[in-house]
């Protein structure tokens, strides 16, 4: 048997053709939309699954998206951030903010035929409370749900909650069904009042859901599609490969895979949720003592060229800023926005005041993903005289880490919530991002006007966030844009504060 | 025959015994605040303390070994301490996607390894440096660069194949075979090469000896010595390296499947890991060493039907 070049040549052709004839299958784009008829269904690229679908157990952003195609939520939130009726038509505040009332929509049932009502708000209330859930701290201000008749629910607050409204129209204003959140089968299958119900038969967990709109839903200006399909692409090549193909409608990139995706003609909506930058937490001094000095502190924010830096390491996308707080919150102060200029020869001057000319040393854990900006932070300190040392990679025992005073300082990107939600989260004393626990009297005054401030609680955080950049508790980097592109067969509306846009922000293009 | 499948079944007992006590006290016994990662970083106290009672994170190490080992048996791994999903049912709807990918494409290496290698034993000259080239560019391509390569030409310009995998409940057999085409391709690209290489020095080898000799001498063809003599002789040699190849490509195809979005045990292994989600790596752990005892099993059973002279040994 001789293998002569000719046999090998038929042999690869055989190999090839049997290849081409298995792809009958092949490439299944749907509907090209190419007749001009809108399309009728939207397929999102996800990056996780849910852990699960029992709704006290929604998370933000992607945690949340999914949770809305099947939940409605007391409180609806529109993209800019205003709040608006959902399930609850009004609600209002008594004099001194401890309780909210509200008022709920009548004629409104669950997919199983359950009625929702008053009782049903204080079922999911108690549950929420009890479950442990990633979002448990939303409820934590509410100390108990009153049910006065069958459209009316009093919640009576342990203190004033400025984000309580903010929080109902998130995980904790999720509702489902009193009777299957009693069940296990919740955490697999979903039972809502919301606009799609959810097609158990043909969903894999951690690779598609699907969702099919419900007949009769209430509210039928929130219902777009008679189908949504929610695909799970953990890696971003995925994402990008399944968007270009046609293999979903929208899906989150990033600054490098977005080229190829507006190759391909894929549109960009941008928002901005997180911001980026370092965490000075031992401000003290307990275990660096040269974070004690304010001198210290804002040499290390003028020490960063943030342009170039945004350039090369996001491409751009973002935003410079010296504030920590977000631009849509309330809380954000145009004059502090550029407050730290590039500035290497005021840096030195200010370690010299200080007394750390010869030098002084700034430990970082190292986390994933953020190698090359720590980095280019290495070389830009060592220009000042501060020696950066990168430390192990963060395990999953990370946030333990932190709170138990681990860490002296971090680079971390974190999300831009409401005021009230950004005081708690690195401000406060409880703040998981503040492990040491710092304060004065002075700050800790501004914080309760931000708590106690009802109508006014924004305006007033702009003395807290004055007060922390001009403290230097943080040196912030820049805002980062979030690249999210879909085709040109949906619109799509970026929500505020939101990672991902709301299931209702998607409509047939027209 | 039948003893010595008894006694290989029985010493795979053993190790997966063993493997299992090691794993659970590796995983287990590092503790971490597993309960933190589950609530989230606003949990309190309390909230941490009730999530480590609900897990059974609370009792000594061998108490939880023997509860473990008690429903395991019974083919009760656990569930998923996050998505309270059985851990028996997770691996049952995902080790199909993998073994299908995995074994169509080591029977199709073997194939096409045995033919490159024997071809280029046989005919040395251009074939013989075609395939010692393409040795070294298969091995040392990685399989996702491959596999990234594939879909963005085959998939999303020539429109092809489909560039995610749309396997799911349903879905006709034709929707399996296309998703699996370009990872199974990529895996045939980055294994058959390390095969031929291996298979060719063994028939090689083979041809040395004198046996071939005596064999030619007697008229018989070169087709027929090929075919009926050498080739079972270089049987376990190539065995082996098939055998290692398979069970590399257990761990190897996690990031395949990533990026073709297969719902395989791949990405269930990254999660689970990363989020420590315990029982969900305990179950995956005992399905390679499953795996691992049986292709080892195969491949014995194998060499000693092709090569008699194994057997006795």
């Amino acid at each position: 048997m001789k293998f002569g070049p000719k046999k090998v040549l038929m042999a690869g052709l055989l190999a090839a053709g049997l290849a081409l004839s298995a792809c009958s299958g092949g490439a299944t784009s749907g509907a090209s939309g190419a007749g001009g008829t809108a399309t009728t269904t939207l397929t999102l690229g996800t990056l996780q699954d849910v852990r699960s679908w029992d709704p006290a157990q929604a998370h933000v952003g992607h945690g949340l998206q999914p949770y809305q195609a099947v939940y409605d939520s007391l409180i609806l939130r529109q993209p800019d951030g205003k709040l608006a009726p959902m399930l609850a038509t009004e609600w209002k505040y008594n004099a001194d903010q401890t309780v909210l009332t509200l008022k709920l929509h009548d004629g409104v049932t669950f997919s199983d035929g359950a009625a929702f009502d008053a009782d049903a708000v204080k079922a999911n209330m108690d549950h929420f409370k009890k479950a442990n859930g990633p979002q448990m701290s939303q409820l934590a201000s509410v100390k108990e749900i009153k049910v006065v008749d069958k459209s009316t629910v009093e919640l009576g607050l342990s203190a004033a909650d400025p984000a309580l409204t903010y929080f109902l129209s998130q995980a904790a204003g999720l509702m489902g069904s009193p009777k299957a959140l009693e069940t296990d089968g919740i955490k697999t299958e979903p039972v809502g009042s919301g606009p799609y119900v959810m097609d158990k038969a043909n969903s894999v967990k951690d690779s598609v859901n699907v969702f099919n709109a419900r007949d009769g839903y209430w509210n039928k200006d929130l219902q777009k599609f008679s189908k949504i399909t929610f695909k799970v692409l953990a890696d971003v090549t995925a994402r990008t490969n399944a968007l270009v193909s046609g293999q979903v409608d929208a899906t989150l990139l990033d600054p490098k895979n977005g080229k190829q995706a507006e190759g391909a003609g894929m549109k960009l909506e941008t928002n901005q949720v997180d911001w980026q930058g370092l965490l000075l937490m031992d401000r003290d001094g307990t275990k660096n003592p040269a974070l004690k000095d304010l001198r210290v502190r804002q040499a290390l924010n003028y020490a960063f060229d943030r342009k170039t830096m945004l350039d090369q390491i996001l491409l751009g996308q973002g935003t410079i800023t010296s504030q920590p707080f977000g631009k849509e919150s309330g809380a954000w102060v145009e004059s502090l926005e550029n407050k730290y200029n590039y500035d290497p020869a005021k840096a030195k001057s200010l370690l010299k005041a200080a007394g750390y000319e010869t030098g002084m040393t700034l430990d970082l854990p190292s986390i994933p993903g953020f190698e090359p900006i720590l980095a280019v932070m290495k070389q830009q300190l060592a220009d000042i005289g501060v020696t950066l040392n990168v430390g192990a990679a963060v395990m999953n025992t990370f946030t333990a880490d932190v709170a138990a005073q681990k860490f002296t300082s971090m680079y971390f990107s974190l999300f831009q919530g409401e005021p009230w939600v950004a005081i708690n989260q690195m401000i406060n004393t409880n703040a998981l991002y503040n492990p040491f626990k710092s304060s004065t009297p002075e700050l800790k005054a501004m914080i309760e006007a931000v708590q106690t401030g009802g109508d006014k609680s924004a305006t007033n955080a702009q003395k807290v966030n004055e007060y922390v950049v001009d403290q230097a508790w943080f040196v912030p980097l820049y805002r980062v844009n979030q690249m999210y592109y879909h085709n040109n067969k949906v619109t799509v509306t970026p929500q505020i504060q939101m990672a991902v846009p709301a299931i209702y922000n998607y409509a047939p293009a027209k | 025959m039948i003893k010595f499948v008894i006694k290989r079944l029985a010493s795979g007992v053993v190790v997966l015994f063993a493997v299992s006590v090691l794993t659970f006290s590796l995983l287990y016994a590092a503790g971490g605040s597993i309960a933190r990662n589950i609530l989230g970083d606003t949990a309190t106290a309390e909230q941490l303390a009730l999530k480590e009672h609900e897990l059974g994170l609370d009792q000594p190490l061998f108490v939880r070994y023997f509860i473990w080992l008690s429903q395991a048996i019974r083919g009760d791994l656990g569930h998923s301490w996050f998505t309270s999903e059985p851990v028996a049912t997770s691996l049952a709807t995902r080790v199909p996607v993998t073994m299908t990918m995995v074994i169509s494409a080591m029977i199709i290496i073997a194939i096409l390894a045995t033919l490159i290698g024997s071809a280029a034993a046989v005919k040395r000259g251009w074939v013989d440096k075609l395939v010692q080239i393409g040795a070294v560019i298969g091995d040392s391509v990685p399989g996702f660069i491959i596999g990234v390569f594939l879909v963005t030409i085959l998939a999303i310009q020539l429109k092809l194949f489909p560039a995610t995998s749309t396997i799911a409940p349903g879905v006709p057999a034709s929707a399996w075979v296309a998703s699996m085409a370009l990872p199974v391709i990529a895996l045939i690209i980055n294994g058959v090469t390390g095969g031929a290489q291996q298979i060719r020095s063994a028939v090689i080898k083979q041809f040395e000896k004198d046996y071939v000799r005596t064999l030619r001498s007697r008229g018989i063809g070169e087709g027929e010595i090929l075919f009926k003599h050498v080739l079972r002789s270089a049987a376990p040699a190539g065995l082996t390296v098939l055998s290692l190849q398979l069970i590399g490509m257990l761990g190897g195809v996690v990031i395949i499947e990533q990026i073709f979005a297969l719902p395989g045990i791949g990405p269930l292994a990254v999660v689970a890991t990363s989020q420590s989600d315990l029982p969900v790596v305990m179950g995956i752990v005992m399905y390679t060493v499953v795996v691992v005892i049986i292709v080892n099993l195969i491949v014995d059973l194998l060499n000693g039907w092709l090569n008699p002279k194994v057997r006795v040994s």
